[in-house]
């Protein structure tokens, strides 16, 4: 019931998006193509990609089985832009298909050399992990940073990866889909990821196939890091903050937490696109800065919580 | 007594003669980043702005080196081994630079921040135009660097017609559109008005600007294509950044290929008008790439 609830609110802050725009609508015809063209193509891609990135925060969350990790702060996206960058030096107009499997190819490698390396280092503490991961993005970046200098790319391929639902139209944001059918999957085998979560020994007792879990796991994260990036640009947190505001309030049983997890990141992004439309209207503000100052704001609110429930 | 006279006489000659060649080459140049005393005609120049390598090929004068990486497009010769490359205009090659003893070093625009290190290593002077009075700028940003290579009859000549091309342009009935400048880059759109940095073509040469407001930053207010469909401005002058930097050259017209833009007035009149971004983004300020920039806007209002 609840969640019905939810979804209805989600709903209309949907409605909310379709209603915002620069465009004036005066006749039928503009409002069919205005619609239909522009308005509509980005709402579902807003949706498609608040669901699908708070999905790959908790698939990343368990099989990192650290609360404190997404694709944005342990090197995953960052290996999709550098993917996109590779191809913005040797093949600049490659279809989108192409950049597509490049980025996705390059997640992949990021996400598990980033698991790769977690199993190798001696875990002392919680805290260990999410700055593991952070330096390792960091070392990505600067990596990226460092050859497109050499290429006088730099403000090309941060505008690229740069978080921006302002080109969406038909026809360009549909791949996004793909992401959503992962998310679908995803919670289908959600089981397997709250048995991978435990750890590699108890999930192995239990009679988990751990490591073709940690497998599927990786290629979901990978393919929703590589989809949203090359439509949809980085945007930070939503994988962070979202799971995380979940367990707050549902625990961590995946199967029933994962439906709130794609509602309340859904509504997330929502929020943040149509502040992103209406702060400088009728410019747009890239809906990675606002996700970024709304994101930590709430991610602090989080930490402090949490030390009350300790 | 008779020797020591002629003596005396050469010495004084001497004197006298070192004197008049001192006063006659010795030149104060007065530049963005202060003033520059060059002793002679300067032969072997290190250009590190791709602007005054623009302006000094086209006065006459010869370079020594430039930053090669960034020369492409109608400054491809310069590519050619006989220049020297020094770097690129973030990070010259200092070692190359000092090792061509060059007699005159000159920093502009992405180089400008060269201009201390680069005063270490011989005279420089920096030419960078930026910000309000673009064209004034560029008039005296010419006058200096020819005044520096002793070409000031051939660059009155250029300005002369450069300014009066202006001025057709300015009072011409054809410049009766209503317009607005875009420049793509990475996949997205961003718009430029009066007062930033493409601004010149409504501050100077007149054409009216759709909306008046847009902020003058350095890349633009990123817009949609709704923002696109709103203003519907008659002309569209289309800068592709990343053609500008030698990538992709078919990016913005695949980025403006959607049904969106087909409904706007400016595509239907056959009114996009896509730039050469070398000439407007890269060297922007140079002589030829002013003819270039000017050619452009003739031909979009049909003025010959």
């Amino acid at each position: 019931m609840k969640l019905f609830l939810s979804a209805c609110l989600i709903m209309c802050l949907a409605i909310v998006s379709l209603f915002i725009g620069v465009a004036e609508i005066s006749s039928y015809e503009e409002f069919k193509s205005v619609v239909f063209l522009s308005r509509l193509p980005r709402t579902l891609a807003v949706i498609l990609t608040g669901l699908s990135l708070s999905v790959a925060g908790v698939v990343m969350q368990a099989l990192a089985k650290n609360k404190f990790v997404e694709p944005t702060t342990t090197g995953t996206v960052e290996w999709a832009a550098l993917g996109i960058l590779m191809l913005l030096i040797f093949w600049p107009e490659a279809p989108m298909s192409i950049k597509l499997i490049i980025a996705c190819l390059f997640s992949m490698v990021g996400a598990s050399t980033f698991l790769f390396i977690l199993s190798r280092i001696q875990l002392q503490s919680d805290l260990i992990i999410p700055l593991a991961g952070i330096m390792y993005a960091g070392v990505i970046s600067s990596v990226i940073t460092f050859i497109a200098y050499r290429f006088d790319l730099v403000q090309s391929i941060w505008i690229w990866i740069q978080g921006d639902f302002s080109m969406i139209l038909k026809g360009r944001y549909e791949l996004l889909w793909l992401s959503a059918i992962l998310c679908v999957l995803a919670y289908f085998t959600a089981d397997q990821f709250t048995l991978a979560s435990l750890g590699k020994n108890t999930a192995l007792n239990l009679g988990l196939n751990y490591h073709l879990t940690l497998f599927w796991g990786v290629t979901i994260v990978a393919l929703i890091s590589g989809i949203t990036v090359v439509i949809a640009g980085i945007i930070p947190f939503v994988g962070l903050v979202v799971p995380n505001i979940v367990s707050l309030i549902f625990g961590d049983h995946f199967r029933k937490s994962l439906p709130w997890v794609a509602i309340i990141g859904t509504g997330l992004v929502l929020a943040c696109d149509i502040l992103a439309r209406l702060l400088a209207y009728p410019y747009e503000v890239p809906v990675s800065t606002v996700m970024g100052v709304v994101g930590s704001i709430l991610f602090l609110i989080l930490l402090t919580k949490q030390k009350h429930h300790a | 007594m008779r020797i020591k006279s002629s003596n005396l006489i050469k010495a004084t000659t001497a004197i006298a003669l070192s004197a008049l060649v001192s006063t006659a080459y010795a030149k104060t140049i007065e530049h963005t980043q202060g003033k520059t005393e060059l002793e002679k005609t300067p032969t072997n120049i290190i250009a590190l702005d791709l602007a005054a390598v623009d302006t000094l090929s086209t006065l006459g004068a010869k370079i020594t080196g430039l930053p090669k990486p960034h020369a492409f497009s109608y400054l491809e010769e310069f590519a050619g081994d006989e220049y020297i490359s020094a770097g690129s205009f973030w990070e010259p090659d200092f070692e190359t630079i000092a090792a061509t003893q060059p007699d005159l070093i000159i920093t502009g625009g992405r180089s400008q921040k060269q201009y201390p290190a680069m005063s270490k290593i011989a005279p420089t002077i920096d030419s960078t135009v930026w910000g309000e009075g673009f064209l004034t700028q560029f008039y005296n940003t010419t006058e200096m660097l020819a005044d520096a290579v002793d070409k000031t009859d051939v660059a009155d000549a250029q300005l002369d017609a450069i300014k009066a091309r202006i001025e057709t342009i300015k009072t011409s009935d054809l410049n009766n559109k209503n317009a607005l400048f875009i420049l793509t880059s990475g996949g997205k759109i961003s718009a430029f008005g009066p007062g930033s940095r493409f601004g010149w073509i409504y501050d100077d040469l007149g054409i009216e600007p759709v909306v008046k407001d847009v902020e003058a930053e350095t890349h633009g207010d990123p817009i949609s294509f709704e923002f696109l469909q709103k203003v519907n401005p008659d002309m569209i002058f289309v800068m592709d950044r990343d053609a500008a930097i030698g990538q992709d050259s078919n990016a913005a017209a695949a980025l403006l290929d959607n049904e969106l833009v087909h409904q706007l007035t400016a595509y239907k009149n056959d009114d996009i008008v896509y730039l050469d971004g070398y000439a407007w983004y890269m060297v922007s300020y140079g002589l030829t790439a002013m003819d270039i920039q000017l050619s452009e806007i003739e031909a979009a209002l049909g003025i010959k």
